[in-house]
């Protein structure tokens, strides 16, 4: 199928899907391209209709395609003394002349679509959008050393229609980086793509904090791959947009691999925010920790979708934890939680829980008695709550973090 | 004797809407400055009722009468504000806030209440420095203050934690519900000691409590009995060891 085929397969394309569509068209058709778009052109923009989308509709809230009027400042987190820092304008990656040793850089020309993100629509969308010969970057980094100075992604687009970002690391055996994001770009659209392979003894440590305006839709979308013994620790702060994914795939290829996502999340009016993942424990002896933590305040939308897939034979003495638990913080806050696990292995140990519920009574009673107001004690439950998904959080923007969620909730009572 | 707390009248229900139940019946009580009164009653009489009230916890509602503390109308203020005018309440049953270190949950607890009175915040060494001093009084060692406030601690420990927290926030008057309850009697006669230390004469203090043992370490100026909502019987410290003798009914002369 060529892109030019690729022309409205759905009956009633919106405004927004006419676009990309259209602009999709107007690139040089590569095969990859090609097929990455073929492959979001099936579905088009992920709806409720689609069962992992049918609590964050996309294609509902981007029905059409407005750069939004104002260019927000949004605060997430700075960037920490000596880190390297990654900025991407909405169009291009800005890389630093020197990169740190261990690292090194290179714009993909073609739209590569991984195996991995299959069955990821809006991975798709990106990938079929960014590369050499379209109009944003695809930039792949190879890791070869243990990279102290942390790694700073900074996703700041202009106001714009869409920002499309992509990047992929390849991390060599045994070598090792951090990860510090700010998703605070201001395009109507946003989707961004990483895709990290971590081969065999390989380290990834990713913290990000993702902030946006009810005039946005946000995607973040990473894929995983790990080789025997690497290590993905991913550690999440969101405060929701007009809808936001989160959208995180994990596999392990190799034994004794270990992953870690842990979220935090605040969703305030008319806040959407979607954390989803997908871990597959296709080799044995692997595990995963899940934590995430959410509040919700009226108005805003809290959504947890965590599945654990282990199969059959490979998966063999899996050892994997999830919990989600969410506080609705008023009358009107909604909170939507589908935990999975697919296990058919037989020598496992894997665990779900979740919990959904409010401010204990008992304990705003008593820190009102203290002299602490209703407001302030409302916030520091909400807190004490949420940090303990943050403790995996890099050591030079954790502190950051917990203030941006305190002055979050602080506004908020 | 200056009066402090001065109950008038008081009635109080229990519940929301039709579920509401009719608790404190008619109270009066006054506390001057500078004295402990000891409130006895059986199970039922609406002890721990009376300090929910007197606090402003939520669904505990006051239908009549009056309370006041140093003239000051309690009842129209929310709890805080309650809290920042020098109420205190050591909870019969500790609540656990996870998450907060009790270092952190007092010094937040001090400075709200400094900032409603429009005072300036204590300044970290000096909150650690008393924090140390009220501690070493109570046998509370360091690591206790830096885990989460009641969080797993034992019974004894949360009592001795709410007489910690009293000493730290020197309230100008204090209700003690049922602090003998859980303690074994070296922690009865440590919390009694912290209690006794903050005898002052511009400080007055309400203890509620089942059995006449707490009143042996902390003398109470006058003790009353709270029966079906009202105060029955008022008299000298020799009323609670009647009461322990011959049981409420034999004082009350009737099945209370």
């Amino acid at each position: 199928m060529t892109i030019a085929d690729a022309s409205n397969p759905l009956s009633n394309p919106t405004i927004a899907e006419k676009k990309l569509f259209d602009r999709c068209r107007a690139m040089r058709a590569t095969n990859s391209r090609t097929s990455a778009f073929g492959l979001f052109a099936e579905t088009g923009l992920p709806h409720r209709r689609m069962e992992q989308w049918k609590w964050t509709d996309i294609r509902a809230a981007l029905t059409n395609l407005e750069t939004p009027s104002i260019d927000l400042a949004k605060q997430t987190v700075e960037v920490p003394e000596g880190a390297c820092v990654l900025i991407f304008d909405g169009v291009a990656w800005k890389l630093p002349e020197t990169l740190p040793e261990g690292v090194s850089a290179h714009r993909q020309s073609d739209a590569t679509p991984l195996k991995t993100i299959e069955g990821l629509p809006l991975g798709q969308l990106t990938a079929s959008m960014t590369g050499q010969d379209s109009s944003s970057d695809f930039v792949s980094i190879e890791i070869s050393g243990k990279v102290d100075q942390p790694i700073f992604l900074d996703f700041a687009s202009a106001p714009a229609e869409t920002a499309f970002a992509r990047l992929a690391f390849n991390i060599l055996p045994d070598c090792s980086v951090r990860l510090i994001e700010a998703h605070s770009g201001n395009a109507a659209f946003s989707s961004t793509l990483i895709e990290f392979r971590l081969q065999s003894g390989a380290s990834v440590d990713r913290t990000f904090v993702q902030r946006a305006s009810t005039a946005q839709s946000v995607g973040i979308t990473a894929t995983a791959v790990l080789g025997e013994k690497a290590s993905f620790v991913q550690t999440a702060l969101g405060f929701g947009a007009k809808v936001c994914r989160v959208e995180t795939h994990v596999r392990f290829e190799g034994a004794e691999a270990h992953a870690e996502l842990n979220s935090a999340y605040l969703a305030g009016d008319d806040h959407h925010i979607d954390f989803t993942s997908h871990v597959t424990h296709a080799a044995p002896s692997c595990t995963t920790r899940q934590l995430t933590k959410g509040a919700v305040s009226k108005g805003g939308r809290g959504v947890f979708q965590g599945k654990f897939l282990v199969p059959r034979s490979i998966g063999q003495f899996t050892d994997a934890d999830m919990q989600h638990q969410a506080l609705l913080l008023e009358d009107g806050a909604e909170v939507f939680a589908k935990p999975e696990l697919e296990i058919y292995a037989d020598d496992v140990e894997c665990a779900h829980g979740n919990t959904s519920g409010q401010l204990d009574e008992a304990a705003l009673f008593y820190m009102r008695q203290r002299g602490i107001p209703a407001v302030e004690a409302r916030a520091l439950l909400t807190e004490a709550f949420i940090v303990e998904a943050l403790q995996t959080a890099h050591e030079a923007v954790r502190d950051q973090m917990i203030d941006e969620a305190r002055n979050f909730l602080r506004a908020e009572g | 004797m200056r009066s402090m707390l001065n109950l008038q009248n008081l009635h109080a229900t229990v519940g929301e809407g039709d579920e509401a139940k009719p608790i404190i019946n008619g109270l009066s009580l006054e506390v001057p400055a500078g004295e402990i009164h000891a409130i006895m009653g059986p199970n039922g009489a609406g002890k721990s009722t009376l300090s929910y009230v007197l606090t402003g916890r939520e669904g505990y509602e006051v239908t009549e009468g009056s309370a006041t503390l140093e003239g000051e109308d309690l009842l129209s203020m929310e709890p805080e504000e309650r809290a920042a005018k020098g109420l205190f309440l050591s909870f019969q049953y500790p609540i656990e806030i996870p998450g907060v270190p009790v270092m952190t949950f007092v010094r937040t607890a001090m400075n709200a209440q400094r900032k409603l009175r429009g005072e300036d915040e204590i300044s970290a060494p000096e909150f650690i420095k008393k924090a140390r001093e009220v501690g070493a009084a109570l046998n509370i060692d360091a690591e206790m203050l830096k885990r989460p406030l009641n969080v797993g601690f034992s019974g004894g420990e949360k009592k001795r934690l709410e007489i910690f927290q009293m000493m730290m926030l020197e309230p100008r008057f204090a209700i003690l519900d049922e602090t003998d309850s859980g303690l074994d009697i070296d922690a009865l006669k440590t919390v009694a000691d912290g209690v006794n230390v903050l005898r002052r004469s511009d400080r007055g203090m309400l203890v509620i409590t089942h059995y006449q043992r707490l009143l042996d370490y902390i003398r109470p100026d006058r003790v009353h009995v709270l029966a079906k909502g009202r105060i029955v019987a008022s008299g000298g410290p020799d009323l609670a060891l009647r009461l322990e003798k011959e049981g409420y009914d034999g004082v009350l002369g009737e099945p209370a």
